[in-house]
């Protein structure tokens, strides 16, 4: 095994310690979803999550050279960049953000922890990645020592408490990917729907929905209460998909081995 | 179901061979009406891979009408809205030992003579064929005319075209008795209601045992468990179908295929791959009378995939993301059950296909549009008559 699984309270302690020479990241993955840009971001082989897609990331900050590239990466922005060679009281945090507001170094901005709260207000030290919408940028906040660890995200909207501001609605996704595994639409649900299925696992059939990876446990919920909620099925017809082994992605060859 | 309903013709099964009928009849312009007690390709055709294969089909009038069928895809992919994934791939059929290498051989000579085009591979030929194949594979038999398809959206094709054509489509609605006065077939009483039909064709797959005992006629299918592991999806790997020699063993029940280890023995355990249009790459399969249990197992996931990295090596490290099992409606003799039933005018028979319903589903709904409407059909399907096992 190289490193230890990334959240663990050992590693979050080590990243703390090395981030006084220079900057480190700190992972915050702990959901079990397929999922692996992170290791392959990592040119110093310090992150890996291995042959099962699934597994959270292990973490080594040893070798972590602090590039952030896998921040940048990190399709659920579970990464930041700590900071603290800039000395005493001030730790630098680098956090990815991807929302249409401009961020400008040399100004302030808030920063946000796991549940998007407030945490307190930190002077942004560098902006970096492309400007643009749906792209990802890397911004360093300058925060204070207390609850730097609790940092996960900035906000560029001007608070509420601040000044209140007319939120303008961003326009609703019509046709969303329902299965990501086999990147099935929502419209392609409806138009399988036409067809009139009785069941989830005739759905299932008629739409390749739940037919990938995570065999319909991730999307299923979603399925139910939309297709309820347009009333194309009555929930007690929905059932459940039936999910068969292997419940997770396995070689063949660890399948085949005398082990089984 | 509030009135009575009536149809010229009722089909009892929502699955591949019931699906083809119905479309087969309603070209014809027949009135019809499939009854299914689930949802259309919730048995075998729901569950099974997408082989069209031709080099494993009896000698003789099986794999005449195999033939036939092969013929019919082209027309049918051309004809449905429905993309059915129909590709003209190729079949390979490698031989891991000198004996069925021979057989082989042998076979592949009675299957020229019979007009359909096989090829004898030499291990080295195979190169062109595969990234790397196992050390024990000694040589294979290639059919060109072998293809695949996707067996869920041909049935749900068929099934929707027909629809288009004017036939009605009961789900989750079961057949509970069939009512025969002075000989012959009036009307069929379901779950939802009557219906008023002269003619009833049972395509009722591994349901047909049941179907034909409402009529007092032992149809002889019983389920025969298949199953199949799938991969992740991938680039394009496999240029051809893929059956190991043990696959046609079981299947036809020849001794010099037969797997030598007992537990493949128990398992009916066959190499089979394919690369579906998705990517996902199939692999199969086991032959096991398990009743009506639909569960896969690990003895068979694990035999299944120790049997696949023997047969192609660079396998091994492919994720497999889920496993299935289907329920074949088998014969004793492992060919169709087709044909009219003595003493009962009205009745026809279209099951018992075995491994074969996808490959022979097309000939299949075309012969029994022929029979029900005519009386008699462009093949001979006296072969597959219910009363070669009296």
């Amino acid at each position: 095994m190289k490193g230890k699984p990334a959240f663990t309270p050992e590693v979050i302690e080590e990243a703390w310690e090395r981030a006084k020479e220079a900057p480190v990241a700190l992972i915050d993955c702990r959901e079990e979803i397929p999922c692996n840009p992170c290791e392959d971001a990592c040119a110093k082989g310090a992150i890996t999550v291995g042959p099962n897609i699934c597994a959270p990331p292990m973490f080594d900050p040893g070798k972590c050279n602090g590039c952030g590239k896998c921040a940048l990466l990190c399709p659920g922005m579970a990464i930041i960049l700590l900071d603290r060679s800039g000395g005493v009281g001030a730790v630098r945090v680098s956090v990815p953000y991807e929302m249409r507001e401009t961020l400008t170094a040399g100004e302030e901005a808030w920063a946000v922890d796991n549940e998007g709260k407030a945490l307190g207000r930190g002077k942004i030290i560098k902006v970096s990645g492309k400007d643009e919408v749906g792209g990802t940028r890397l911004v360093t906040l300058e925060v204070p020592q207390d609850w730097a660890l609790k940092v996960k995200g900035v906000s560029g909207r001007k608070l509420l408490i601040e000044v209140p501001e007319e939120v303008e609605e961003a326009p609703r996704q019509q046709d969303f990917l329902l299965c990501r595994c086999e990147e099935v639409r929502v419209s392609s649900v409806r138009e399988a729907v036409g067809l009139r299925f009785r069941s989830l696992g005739a759905l299932r059939r008629y739409s390749r929905v739940g037919l990938g990876i995570c065999q319909g446990r991730f999307c299923q919920s979603m399925l139910r209460d939309k297709l309820v909620g347009e009333s194309m099925m009555e929930h007690a017809a929905a059932g459940i998909f039936k999910v068969r082994p292997p419940v997770r992605p396995v070689s063949l060859s660890r399948l085949g081995g005398e082990n089984g | 179901m509030d009135d009575v309903l009536s149809s010229e013709v009722v089909v009892i099964g929502g699955g591949a061979i019931g699906a083809a009928t119905a479309y087969y009849l309603c070209k014809e312009g027949a009135e019809v009406m499939i009854v299914e007690a689930e949802d259309l390709a919730a048995g075998a055709s729901g569950a099974c891979d997408g082989f069209l294969s031709l080099q494993t089909k009896q000698l003789g009038s099986h794999l005449e009408m195999a033939m036939e069928s092969i013929k019919l895809f082209p027309e049918i992919a051309k004809d449905l809205e429905a993309e059915i994934e129909y590709n003209p791939c190729g079949g390979l059929m490698l031989a891991t030992t000198q004996e069925q290498m021979k057989e082989l051989r042998a076979r592949a000579k009675k299957l020229k003579a019979s007009g359909l085009e096989v090829e004898v591979l030499s291990a080295a030929d195979l190169k062109n064929y595969m990234p790397e194949m196992g050390k024990n594979v000694k040589g294979a038999s290639y059919c060109p005319q072998d293809a695949q398809v996707n067996p869920i959206k041909l049935t749900l094709g068929l099934a929707q075209k027909a629809q288009e054509m004017g036939a009605t489509i009961l789900k989750g609605v079961k057949v509970e008795n069939i009512v025969v006065t002075n000989n012959r077939v009036r009307e069929v009483n379901t779950s939802e209601g009557s219906i008023h039909s002269r003619r009833v064709v049972c395509a009722a797959g591994t349901g047909s045992n049941q179907i034909g005992k409402m009529i007092i006629v032992d149809i002889p299918v019983m389920p025969q468990r298949g199953q199949i592991l799938v991969t992740a999806a991938r680039e394009p790997v496999l240029k051809t179908i893929v059956y190991g020699a043990e696959y046609l063993g079981t299947k036809a029940s020849i001794d010099e295929l037969m797997p030598k280890e007992e537990e493949a023995l128990k398992l009916g355990l066959g190499f089979t791959a394919e690369q579906t249009a998705s990517g996902n790459i199939l692999l199969g399969s086991t032959r096991e009378f398990a009743g009506f249990d639909n569960q896969t197992t690990p003895e068979a996931i694990n035999a299944i995939a120790k049997n696949a990295i023997n047969y192609m090596p660079w396998i091994k490290d492919a994720d497999v993301i889920r496993s299935f099992a289907g329920l074949r409606p088998y014969s004793p003799d492992g060919l169709p059950i087709m044909g009219t039933v003595k003493g009962v005018r009205g009745f026809y028979i279209a099951t018992g296909h075995s491994g074969d319903g996808i490959c022979l589903a097309p000939i299949t709904g075309k012969l029994i549009s022929e029979l029900v409407l005519d009386g008699e059909t462009s093949l001979d399907i006296s072969p597959f008559s219910l009363y070669r096992f009296k």
